[in-house]
């Protein structure tokens, strides 16, 4: 019975966190699916890659974390370091993702759809996976409450299982985000996201910098 | 058919008797006195004299419109004036209440930071999710320098804008008459061709603040992007951090508000990166006032165009006879016209339907607010002029 109840826990935890996992997430997601194609389906292929790989980057951490015996710390370890690692990395890929989508509308809105299969969509998708993978890895708030119950647990196994159902529960909030391909893609759209893009990296940018040199936050 | 002379003649600016104008200015002057002449809230001379010279000014230039039957040079005076009054009061209020015009932290923790209109669409995600104000004030007065709380300005803000939409940006906001000021010293631009899509920035910078303050639970534009937190109050840098984020606060004024408005005669803060100028776009479509091309007068002559301070007018949009939804109502485009055929518009009317009553309503309702809102910024501007005067 204790495993039932201690994934119906993890589950509750996620779905409990989903808010503030979309919050974390949000500055990197929905510029992204913005610069997409229009629809649905394009949308949610893209949303389910991100969710993938964000997931990776969750069992990874987990794991290595496990190995480390560093899982139960999180609150108290030096986070600054790796977490100023993943913004650098971040806006790195924010940037190349708003390179890459930059002839992204001129294909979506063009009259043939065989121009779709261009080069710039798998670009896209591996920016959607790299985009998830690096956010998996960001210590955000519920990421950490969820590492801190996991290292109680008695073996690794569990522990994945305890993220895996606690992934499942954030990722119910992220699936209204498929709706943003409802939305009409034209050079305004497109553009728009791909400048939010190029900014949110800079902001990463000089956080990441500024945790990496192990400056503190403002006024401080 | 008119002719063209016709029409031309048609087009002159309606210019008024000076009784008519008297007549059509009285409500204007009540309302200056019922805001300026009140001895219980000003309580010395320098203020008295400031209240009395703001409502003057107020009253004289709407006078002016009514006259001469053209908005955009007169709302200029007025415009430009809270532009730079404003830091005048503001700064002297800082110094006087903090000593210093840089933020401490403990003023933060303790919810007394003056909260402009600003932030408000950067709150609104966050208050959702979290039912909390990413915002280090009060809801209510709280002291020191957080004037009469977030509410209030939330509050004011909503009125004016439900009513005057984007009219916000050129009648109530005390950021933007500095660059209009700049853009109005060359005699012509030096740079004449800028590309349409940097009026996308804007929705970008709403977008990315939005999504940041968010994530990361702090007023993301007030907190880095902000230029004119290097006239109101700056971070106070205890590190390097610190130090960055007012680098951009001075680079983005002096690029954005200082140097590119005398190049091109633009207000490009406005135009191009004020997130709060995308986020009232949105309400120009709540507002009842508009301004609509009437297409049988109008000769593509692309003086409406040139003269838009905010790149509100496209060939597109002059075709489909209407401006961009981020027109900001400051009248230069219908002053510009030869042949009057860009017009104050009422939704619901026929375009082109007595443009001058459309006119008239949208002024009484701008100018009401103006008097109250940037009119007592404007008098605490002046007051503390005379203070240091005195």
């Amino acid at each position: 019975m204790v495993g039932p109840i201690l994934f119906g826990e993890a589950l509750a935890l996620g779905l409990a966190s989903g808010p503030a996992c979309i919050a974390a997430c949000g500055p990197v997601l929905v510029p992204s699916l913005l610069t997409g194609q229009a629809g649905l389906r394009p949308n949610a292929r893209t949303l389910t890659v991100f969710l993938g790989a964000r997931l990776l980057g969750y069992l990874l951490f987990a794991v290595v974390a496990w190995e480390l015996g560093i899982l139960a710390s999180l609150v108290t370890a030096p986070r600054g370091l790796m977490i100023g690692a993943v913004y650098v990395l971040l806006a790195g890929v924010l940037l190349w993702y708003a390179y890459s989508a930059k002839h992204i509308c001129a294909q979506s809105c063009s009259d043939s759809k065989l121009v779709n299969i261009g080069e710039n969509k798998h670009r896209l998708v591996a920016g959607a996976a790299a985009l998830g993978f690096l956010t998996g890895l960001n210590l955000c708030p519920p990421f950490v409450v969820a590492g801190i119950r996991a290292a109680g647990l008695g073996s690794v196994v569990q522990a994945l299982l305890f993220f895996s159902f606690f992934f499942v529960g954030t990722s119910v909030w992220f699936v209204p985000f498929a709706g943003l391909g409802c939305m009409v893609r034209n050079q305004a759209v497109n553009t728009v996201a791909r400048m939010a893009m190029a900014l949110i990296a800079l902001y990463y940018l000089i956080l990441g910098i500024a945790m990496l040199l192990g400056r503190k936050g403002y006024g401080h | 058919m008119a002719t063209e002379a016709q029409l031309l003649r048609l087009a002159r600016p309606a210019t008024r008797t000076m009784g008519r104008s008297v007549l059509l200015t009285l409500p204007i002057v009540l309302w200056s006195f019922l805001m300026f002449g009140n001895p219980s809230v000003h309580q010395d001379l320098q203020a008295h004299i400031a209240g009395a010279m703001t409502a003057v000014f107020m009253i004289v230039l709407f006078f002016m419109m009514m006259k001469t039957g053209t908005t955009y040079r007169w709302r200029r005076w007025f415009f430009v004036s809270l532009g730079l009054l404003f830091p005048i009061g503001f700064i002297h209020n800082v110094i006087a209440m903090r000593g210093t015009m840089g933020i401490p932290v403990e003023e933060m923790i303790a919810g007394r930071t003056p909260f402009c209109f600003m932030p408000i669409p950067l709150l609104i995600l966050p208050a959702a999710f979290t039912r909390t104000l990413v915002f280090p004030g009060s809801i209510l007065p709280n002291g020191g320098m957080s004037g009469s709380g977030i509410a209030a300005m939330v509050g004011l803000w909503l009125a004016i804008t439900l009513v005057i939409g984007k009219g916000w940006c050129s009648y109530a906001c005390f950021f933007g008459g500095i660059e209009e000021g700049m853009a109005a010293v060359p005699k012509r631009a030096k740079i004449r061709k800028i590309d349409p899509r940097w009026r996308y920035l804007t929705w970008a910078v709403l977008l990315a603040m939005v999504l940041l303050s968010l994530a990361l639970f702090e007023p993301a534009y007030c907190m880095w992007l902000c230029p004119f937190k290097a006239v109101s109050e700056y971070v106070a840098a205890r590190n390097t951090v610190g130090l960055i984020q007012n680098g951009i606060f001075v680079l983005l004024f002096a690029g954005l508000v200082i140097a590119l408005p005398l190049l091109t005669k633009k207000r490009t803060q406005c135009s191009f990166f004020c997130p709060f100028g995308a986020f009232q776009s949105i309400f120009n479509k709540t507002s009842i006032f508009e301004v609509k091309i009437d297409q049988t007068r109008c000769k593509p002559c692309v003086l409406c165009q040139n003269a838009c301070p905010n790149m509100s007018l496209s060939k597109e949009s002059v075709a489909r006879g209407e401006a961009l939804m981020s027109c900001m109502k400051c009248g230069a485009c219908v002053d510009a016209c030869p042949r009057q055929a860009v017009v104050w518009h009422i939704k619901g009317t026929k375009v082109a339907w007595k443009p001058e009553r459309a006119r008239l309503m949208f002024l009484y309702a701008a100018w009401a607010m103006a008097v109250m809102f940037g009119g007592s910024i404007i008098a605490q501007g002046i007051a503390t002029i005379l203070h240091f005067l005195a």
